[in-house]
């Protein structure tokens, strides 16, 4: 069975910035996955020559095996959720909902039908009179979804959805999202600056470096094993220890990643460190560290002792939990 | 602290305004009604309804109310055409020199009527053009342009410009685009520009008297007509058509526009 989407060798080039540069994906069929990075990373022009908004320089672009590197928006089998959800302003909510089907010459009745059809599953019965204008962010978002819905397509993307919301809002529509994917089995792919946003809903995802790709696997696998500093650092917010540092505390001469959760502060040890500031986080203190030029970060869990900042502290960490990084 | 009632003198301050920026309005209307044809003696002698009748029956009024009309349809026409795809063209694209072009474009509005008469005139005799109804069309379309153009980029800088890839996402081709986004968006906004344009035209006098042949527009032949001794009320008569064919239309444009951020801007 082909692939959902499948990016073979993919450039595109804006003058000579290299927005997406030689990138290979694979997307199954039926998957959460995320696309993330941080901003001109390359993430959002990689969604937008999925959704047909850009051609590729170089390189395939195929959707269920059809090569689509040069077919024009309006006749792919994709629908996006736009960042700013680009309602219509001028029509209510079951018309932007219903747009879809207006547009491919489906009757009034019929399309109507559907789109209220559309707005219960997006838990917005009653809302098809009002106008745009009307809606709170988080509804707007909702009509949004429903509107990119209505087509049935077999992919959606999401063009960093969830943005524009409040915290409490975003953490109800990531599991809303979720069991939304699980139900329909359509593939979602989703594009988001923020690492937790990925690493909770994705079933796999992509970290995007300037128009790279430096690492595609499960969240697990990204958070636990970066393969790159940059990984470790963007994914994980990750202690990314040079080679010299990484045999001081007892590994291999290669670059390493340790998380800061893992890591412990300790009485003695290999190497002593200066306590530079402390951050309070609600569940633990983020206790950050000077070893010898390099910065660190310790997680002292809630009700631990916690040191002075311009003292002196060595750090103990599992063996197992220092990952090596051969590809930094 | 602002009163609830505004102080006397400032009361009668502003019904002098008032009265200095109308009056002469409303004596246009009323001479328009007065039984003596050679001056605008006050009061006037008596009221009398007969110039309506001498106006309708002129032929020379009839001949310059439909140059004009033609003149500012047409011109309004040029313009809705031109003005929309240049405003359409300036809020997609980022090229360099983008200021100094939208410059350019608003300039004819900035320009005194004089500059643009004689340029234009100079530029049509140098080309061999005669001067003619289609000489004023073109005289009168330079700053209908800007009307129109200034009207649609503010709605083209409202409209969120997802929408367009929104409609284009959803399956609709570049027509259906057009026809269900981008002219409901717009259409108030052109009708306005449009209306505002038409008016504008209708009552030109510096260009058209630099670019005009034989023929006279409306005002030109009250101008002329003024200089006559006979049938004055006759001109007033005409004001008052010149009155209600600008200001209905600019009233309207003012109530279409004054609501446009409910129609376009919303779903930002």
């Amino acid at each position: 069975m082909p692939a959902a989407v499948e990016f073979a060798q993919v450039t595109r080039h804006f003058g000579n910035v290299r927005a997406v540069d030689g990138v290979d994906l694979t997307i199954a069929e039926g998957s959460f996955f995320a696309m993330l990075g941080p901003s001109g990373s390359g993430k959002t022009t990689c969604l937008r020559l999925i959704s047909g908004f850009e051609s590729p320089t170089t390189g395939t672009i195929r959707i269920f095996g059809e090569d689509v590197s040069t077919t024009p928006p309006h006749l792919r089998n994709v629908n996006t959720v736009f960042q700013d959800y680009a309602l219509f302003p001028h029509m209510n909510v079951r018309d932007n909902v219903a747009y879809g089907l207006m547009v491919k010459g489906i009757g009034k009745t019929q399309r109507h039908e559907k789109a209220e059809e559309m707005l219960s599953l997006v838990k917005l019965s009653g809302y098809g009179d009002r106008k745009p204008g009307q809606l709170s962010g988080g509804q707007r978002q909702r009509v949004a979804l429903a509107r990119a819905l209505v087509n049935e397509p077999r992919v959606l993307l999401l063009d960093e959805p969830l943005g524009a919301l409040d915290l409490k809002l975003r953490e109800a529509m990531q599991d809303e999202l979720k069991a939304l994917q699980q139900r329909l089995g359509i593939t979602f792919v989703f594009v988001t600056h923020d690492q937790h946003e990925a690493l909770s809903m994705a079933d796999s995802l992509a970290v995007f470096n300037e128009g790279k790709i430096a690492q595609i696997g499960t969240p697990e696998a990204v958070y636990n094993r970066p393969a790159t500093r940059f990984v470790a650092d963007f994914v994980g917010s990750s202690n990314v220890l040079p080679p010299a540092l990484t045999r001081a505390l007892g590994g291999p001469d290669e670059w390493a990643s340790l998380r800061p959760e893992v890591t412990r502060l300790a009485a003695t040890g290999p190497v002593t460190a200066t306590v530079t500031a402390l951050r309070y986080l609600g569940s633990g203190t983020r206790v950050v560290l000077d070893m010898g030029g390099t910065e660190l970060a310790a997680i002292v869990p809630a009700g631990q002792p916690l040191p002075e900042p311009g003292t002196q502290t060595a750090i103990a960490f599992d063996p197992a939990a220092l990952h090596i990084m051969a590809g930094a | 602290m602002l009163s609830d009632r505004a102080s006397l003198s400032l009361r009668i301050a502003a019904g002098l305004g008032l009265l200095f920026l109308h009056l002469p309005i409303a004596l246009i209307f009323l001479y328009a009604f007065t039984t003596e044809e050679r001056s605008y003696a006050f009061p006037p002698p008596g009221l009398t309804t007969k110039w309506f009748a001498v106006a309708w029956q002129r032929p020379d009024i009839w001949e310059a109310f439909w140059l004009s009309l033609q003149v500012a349809a047409i011109a309004t026409a040029l313009a809705l055409v031109l003005g929309t795809l240049v405003s359409a063209a300036m809020s997609k694209a980022r090229f360099f020199g983008r200021e100094q072009i939208s410059l350019l474009i608003l300039l004819p509005i900035a320009l005194p009527g004089v500059i643009t008469g004689i340029a234009l005139r100079t530029a049509f005799g140098e080309m061999g053009i005669p001067f003619s109804t289609l000489t004023i069309i073109l005289g009168h379309a330079t700053f209908c342009i800007v009307i129109v153009y200034n009207n649609a980029v503010a709605r083209f800088r409202r409209l969120s410009g997802g929408i367009l890839e929104a409609s284009a996402d959803l399956g609709a081709n570049a027509f259906q685009t057009f026809r269900h986004v981008l002219l409901p968006n717009l259409g108030t906004a052109l009708l306005a520009g449009g209306m505002l344009a038409f008016a504008l035209s209708f009552d030109e006098v510096i260009v058209t008297t630099f670019t005009a042949g034989q023929q006279s527009t409306i005002p030109i032949w009250m101008l002329e007509e003024l200089i006559r001794p006979r049938q004055r009320p006759v001109t007033n008569v005409v004001a008052m058509l010149v009155f209600a064919a600008t200001f209905i239309p600019i009233l309207l444009a003012y109530y279409l526009t004054r609501n446009g951020s409910d129609v376009a801007g919303s779903g930002k």
